[in-house]
């Protein structure tokens, strides 16, 4: 008898989501399907608005990536005003994008998964949170709030405030940096590498208990998409979009993103609100492919900072050019947190970051625009016409967890496919199907900005829609 | 007289008429020269990452609006550390906060709670009536609190 089980919520992710695992007749999974059952509106909210308020209403997706939106869409603005922002300008939105890859990326690893990868995936659900990682592990605790911390202050300083911050227009950047800003950040910078340091120790022997797991755990061949510059560095506010394979080759790279609707798809289905983003080459829902850390580490060449290279290059030799597990995303994680701390080192011990001229001023010289930036989770484009007026006609956003939804799917399925047994569901059964998802760290919230304590309720239906068996928690 | 050391968080969305009463209030105290020196931040809401700057601190006084009593009542608590629990995500409330200092960094200093009655938690970037007029008095009680505490 055919049977399903639903997940809903799925916890200790960014937004509201359930799955649904479909069992055959013989109780074995048969599909698995993650299902966001959250609704964004933004593509219609901001129809009539003018493109100048663009950005600042944009960042208002989401309270955890504002400035990857606020990135993302300034750049469809700077094209539509036919602007190229003051080099100091572009280096500010920069400075920006990186500390908001700092926090977010430590909010990802050290409060949502950390608890699993400290305790393990069969530990008592009750412990797994980030105060259970404050008993076992102070130190990585302190490590995580104080690497979020960092990351949000230097938003703060730069934007005024933490979550959705201002500062960044069309053209530019509205103020230049003070001098006593940038030194307030620089000093704070060799307490966040070192606590990174002690992360990615950490992590190296916390690792070794799941080489096997991570063999099976969104562990498939796909192909990768990132951002990366003229040699081959990742790149997370500029350059060209670079696809790669399984194997590593290259299958296309695009200075520009422009007509990004003749190789992307977006596919619609019935059971989620969520867009399914495919390569067009290999058709839906073939054309898989994965964004974000994992994926930027894997498209390009190097990250063009010192220690974060060698961490790579160690990355790369334990796994391969291309690691196909997902369980990767972690790692990648913190090896992207020591690439921006040493960018933004980079940027804010250049004296030009001080350079007053930060914005270049027109008005609308174009009547279509599109900006693509690297969000934490991977990567974002903001399309968007508008009227000789300036006045918004229409907007299409292609998000990261939207290039990221077919792969989840298909994690997922793999891992209930080896984990779940229909006989009885089990607590770390069930932890697993939604850890592969925090692998991705998904941000349903670019939708509604839903966040909090979201219970877990599981039930095991029959075809006629009985509960065979159920559990919360 | 210096507030060097002490800490002053206002929070609440100003978003919600008198939910931003700990908003007003901080800007208030900002200039407020009885509290020169401390520092005088706003949030949104208490989060994790307060946690270090209160272990920093001397004295921490929370001004937030409440959703219980007649609006525009004044109440002072003083807040004792929890242990942590897990039952949170992006927000704390301030029991679990100082608990979280406290584990984390291992002080936490004397932690005042002024609370405000709000009558309206409207959509809405102003004030109720009542929450306007009570305004001054929640200065006053914040600077008592510290002046207090500095006496002690």
């Amino acid at each position: 008898m055919a049977r399903e089980i639903v997940i809903d919520p799925v916890t200790r992710i960014e937004g509201h989501a359930k799955i649904t695992i479909q069992l055959d007749d013989d109780g074995q999974v048969a599909d698995a399907r993650f299902h966001v059952t959250q609704f964004r509106g933004f593509e219609r909210i901001c129809q009539g608005r003018p493109v100048h308020e663009l950005p600042s209403l944009m960042a208002r997706i989401c309270g955890i990536c504002p400035v990857s939106h606020l990135i993302a869409s300034a750049k469809a603005c700077d094209e539509i005003l036919a602007v190229e922002p003051p080099p100091t300008g572009a280096d500010l939105r920069r400075v920006l994008n990186l500390a908001q890859v700092v926090q977010s990326h430590a909010l990802s690893f050290f409060h949502l998964s950390s608890p699993d990868l400290l305790f393990g995936f069969d530990a008592e659900a009750g412990g797994r949170h980030l105060f259970g990682v404050l008993g076992a592990n102070p130190q990585l605790a302190r490590d995580g709030v104080g690497l979020r911390r960092f990351g949000q202050q230097v938003i703060e300083s730069i934007g005024g405030k933490r979550i959705h911050p201002a500062g960044v227009v069309p053209g530019g950047m509205t103020a230049p940096l003070a001098p006593e800003t940038r030194d307030q950040i620089l000093a704070g910078l060799p307490e966040a590498l070192a606590a990174t340091r002690r992360a990615l120790d950490w992590y190296a022997s916390a690792v070794r208990r799941y080489e096997e797991e991570a063999t099976r755990f969104g562990a498939f061949p796909s192909a990768f998409m990132g951002l990366v510059g003229p040699d081959g560095t990742v790149e997370h506010y500029d350059g060209a979009l670079r696809v790669v394979g399984d194997d590593g080759a290259v299958l296309a790279e695009r200075a520009d993103p422009r007509p990004y609707w003749e190789y992307l798809g977006e596919a619609v289905e019935p059971w989620s609100y969520l867009k399914s983003a495919y390569w067009k080459d290999l058709g839906y829902p073939d054309g898989v492919y994965r964004v974000g850390p994992l994926a930027r580490l894997n498209v390009a060449d190097k990250l063009g900072t010192p220690r974060a290279d060698e961490e790579l290059e160690r990355f790369r030799g334990r796994l391969g050019r291309t690691p196909a597990s997902s369980f990767h995303y972690h790692e990648a994680r913190l090896i992207e947190i020591l690439s921006c701390l040493e960018r933004l080192e980079a940027l804010l011990s250049d004296p030009e970051i001080l350079s007053p001229r930060v914005r270049s001023m027109a008005g609308i010289n174009r009547e279509e625009g599109i900006g693509v930036a690297e969000a934490p989770r991977g990567t974002l484009l903001h399309h968007y016409r508008v009227d000789g007026d300036g006045i918004v006609q229409w907007a299409n956003l292609v998000i990261a967890t939207g290039h990221n939804n077919l792969a989840m799917n298909k994690s997922v399925a793999q891992v209930a496919r080896h984990y779940v047994k229909a006989e009885k569901l089990t607590e770390p059964m069930l932890n697993r199907v939604e850890a592969v998802i925090r692998c991705y760290d998904p941000c349903l919230s670019c939708s509604t900005h839903a966040v909090g304590q979201m219970p877990l309720h599981l039930q095991l239906l029959a075809p006629d829609g009985s509960v065979l068996d159920e559990c919360m928690r | 007289m210096s507030a060097a050391g002490v800490l002053v968080v206002g929070y609440g969305n100003p978003l919600r008429s008198d939910d931003g009463i700990g908003w007003y209030a901080a800007g208030l105290l900002a200039t407020d020269p009885r509290l020169a020196g401390a520092q005088v931040l706003t949030h949104h809401q208490l989060a994790p990452e307060l946690a270090e700057d209160i272990s920093r601190a001397s004295l921490v006084v929370l001004v937030d609006a409440a959703a219980d009593g007649d609006p525009g009542s004044v109440s002072v608590r003083q807040i004792e550390p929890r242990p942590a629990t897990p039952t949170w995500s992006h927000r704390l409330d301030p029991e679990t906060l100082a608990g979280l200092a406290e584990a984390l960094y291992g002080t936490v200093p004397p932690i005042v709670l002024v609370s405000v009655a709000a009558g309206s938690f409207a959509e809405g970037d102003g004030l109720s009536s009542p929450l306007r007029q009570v305004l001054p008095e929640v200065v006053e009680v914040v600077t008592g609190v510290v002046g207090g505490q500095r006496r002690t």
